[in-house]
């Protein structure tokens, strides 16, 4: 006890230089905490799950994905043949069709625009990752949100950001749309692959907070319904879409065996052949999209993390060895009352572990609670990735770096303060 | 003041030399000596004719070229520096001439340093650090740190924290080197009251004859050799 009380008197010795380098360390620990918590979540989304997981079909060699509409129903069956009940079916499914539309067709801005989903209404209390565990009250809100969108084909179900702008954009002032969202109405046209399709909603509901807050969901019904009356205004002429606008198809299984073997029957099938459809896991899905920021990822990985707490080694290697340096003749006067060499440099390690942890542990503990906390998160500007938390181990790994860099950083002039020679230092001091 | 015919001290054929590059400095040669239990002896000479180094050979901070040290029948010489520093604790008190406290701790905890090494409870640290801030007057100065203490009172500290652990031997390097006159005939009445009191045998470094004059035999050297010691009547 009486030796923890020395380290700790020693890290107070110089106030100052004890500050700056807890402080270079926050700032290092910082950076580690803050990469190691988005890295953790992307090995998170790209893990495979061994049970109950999803599968994505999508076309094969075009990006975005425009499956024909006549895929779907065999997709819903993965490919499965009537009449052999030995085919292996999914659990469930869920047909994705995208929209992008603007609220302001002559001004568009990022801000005005919105990016849709046509589906299924029921689908999206089964299917929709982060909405099938949702705490009670946000459940018993989607659910009201779902009934209210399956009974109003014009329903619209909107992201909180979304929401945000809209509120901007059509809200007058003291009758906010954030505050009473439901019911209001707003038009969105088409743009892109998707103009000549514009519609007309009602908002019926709002996604729970999170990674959905840029999203909005809508009937299929009416956009197949869009899509099928646009000849009518437009000489005759089929919407481009019209035929190809499946842009996703999601199945879920129960295991890989049956993963398996749905890719087989799908691969296999002669349906898919013109356009050819590919099938991946959820988890290779997000790694293939992650493809384009791989080399990020790698760098900040195996760059940027080492980099950092090599840096932090280095500054806490520096101060120790200056503290060293300066208690040349304290350490040789321990020496002279009986310290040993070993006990000399866990003395030195000690202070350099002693402050490395301690602002690790501050740093990590001061990062998880700004952007959990105050923040709410962070978003990811990833699509269909959550907002971005720290995990709460990562206070654990904070303190575990800041240890482990200042004890690597002190190894060195610790093992110089147990060679000092108490007869070389008061020869020179005597 | 009688001493035990035994010798606590034995020096014998004592060389003690550095390597400057190619060149042999030698800085004691063929010394040899025995110091009486119970004696408070000293030691003076030129600067850089090896009192210090001798102190040092003696304390057990640093070993000879060649030759023999004993100290209370034990070939220090010889001893690992692991196990130097354990006998250390245990044998010697040393007294430095800049009294060397740590600024970090307070005049107690200064004191209290070597006892952490001996593994007792912290009742037994207590009690033992309190008598030898009682010896050396400052019982009521435990809580202040070195930075709040005279001169006079950090050496006390210093003298308070070489006996602590009880050794036979002290060793004392120019203790009133730093003092004014006053302090300095303060510290060295200390020094022989503790000798008379606790039958310590010292050995002091000085410069200064006044100081010599405490001591019960003074030993001269010159280029690290003896060349006179003459008991102080």
């Amino acid at each position: 006890m009486k030796y923890l009380l020395l380290i700790f008197k020693n890290v107070g010795r110089n106030l100052l230089r004890s500050l700056l380098t807890a402080l270079g360390t926050m700032v290092l620990v910082l950076v580690v905490t803050l990469v190691w918590s988005i890295l953790s979540l992307i090995d998170k989304a790209t893990e495979e799950k061994s049970k109950d997981f999803k599968a994505i079909v999508t076309e094969r060699w075009s990006m975005p994905s425009r499956m024909p509409f006549k895929y779907e129903r065999a997709l819903a069956e993965g490919a499965a043949r009537e009449n052999h009940p030995e085919d292996t079916r999914p659990t469930d499914s869920m047909a994705w069709r995208f929209f992008v539309g603007t609220l302001d067709n002559e001004n568009r801005s990022f801000r005005n625009t919105m990016f849709g989903l046509a589906c299924n209404p029921d689908k999206l209390l089964t299917m929709m990752d982060g909405l099938e565990n949702m705490p009670q009250n946000q459940e018993d809100e989607m659910r009201g949100a779902v009934a209210r969108l399956k009974s109003k084909r014009d329903g619209i179900i909107v992201g909180r950001d979304h929401l945000k702008n809209l509120n901007a954009i059509i809200g007058n002032a003291g009758d906010s749309t954030l505050q009473n969202p439901i019911g209001r109405r707003f038009k969105l046209t088409g743009i892109a692959s998707f103009t000549g399709l514009d519609f007309e909603f009602e908002i019926v509901g709002i996604f729970p907070p999170g990674r959905y807050d840029n999203f909005t969901a809508f009937n299929q019904g009416y956009y197949l319904d869009t899509i099928d009356a646009y000849p009518q205004s437009h000489g005759k002429r089929p919407h481009v879409l019209a035929d190809r606008n499946l842009s996703l198809f999601w199945l879920k299984v129960p295991n890989k065996d049956a993963y398996n073997r749905i890719v087989d029957q799908i691969t296999s099938s002669p349906e898919f052949k013109d356009p050819e459809v590919k099938i991946e896991t959820a988890s290779s899905g997000v790694g293939s999209f992650m493809e384009a920021y791989r080399d990020l990822l790698k760098g900040m990985r195996w760059l940027l993390a080492p980099a950092c707490i090599i840096t932090l080694a280095l500054v806490l290697a520096n101060a120790i060895s200056i503290s060293v340096r300066e208690r040349r003749t304290e350490l040789a006067v321990m020496k002279v009352l009986g310290f040993r060499p070993g006990q000399i440099v866990l003395l030195v390690l000690g202070e350099s572990v002693f402050l490395g942890l301690l602002a690790g542990l501050a740093s990590a503990g001061a990062t998880y609670a700004v952007i959990n906390w105050w923040l709410g998160g962070v978003k990811f500007p990833i699509a269909f990735f959550d907002s971005f938390f720290i995990p709460v181990n990562a206070i654990g790994w904070g303190a575990a770096v800041g240890a482990g860099a200042a004890l690597a950083g002190s190894l060195v002039p610790a093992w110089f303060a147990s060679r000092v020679k108490p007869a070389e230092v008061f020869a020179k001091v005597g | 003041m009688t001493h035990s015919n035994t010798p606590i001290v034995r020096v014998e054929h004592v060389h003690k030399y550095f390597r400057r590059g190619s060149e042999r400095v030698d800085v004691l040669q063929d010394l040899t000596l025995e110091v009486p239990e119970g004696e408070f002896l000293g030691l003076m000479g030129p600067s850089g004719s090896g009192k210090t180094t001798l102190l040092n050979l003696i304390a057990g901070i640093d070993t000879p070229s060649e030759g023999k040290v004993w100290v209370q029948q034990e070939l220090i010489s010889e001893m690992s520096e692991g196990r130097l520093a354990h006998w250390r604790t245990r044998h010697v008190g040393f007294i430095f001439q800049f009294y060397h406290l740590l600024p970090v701790l307070s005049a107690y905890e200064n004191v209290e340093l070597p006892l952490l090494l001996l593994g007792l409870s912290a009742a037994q640290r207590r009690q033992q650090v309190m008598t030898a801030l009682d010896l050396v007057g400052l019982s009521d100065r435990i809580r202040h740190r070195p930075g709040q203490l005279s001169g006079g009172q950090q050496q006390r500290v210093g003298i308070a924290r070489a006996i602590v652990t009880d050794p036979a031997l002290i060793v004392a390097d120019e203790p009133t080197g730093d003092l004014d006159s006053k302090s300095a005939e303060e510290i060295l009445d200390l020094l022989v009251e503790l000798r008379k009191a606790l039958q310590k045998t010292i050995l002091m470094v000085t410069h200064d004859p006044r100081a010599a004059r405490h001591a019960d035999r003074i030993l001269h050297l010159e280029k690290g050799q003896l060349v006179e010691q003459a008991v102080v009547a």
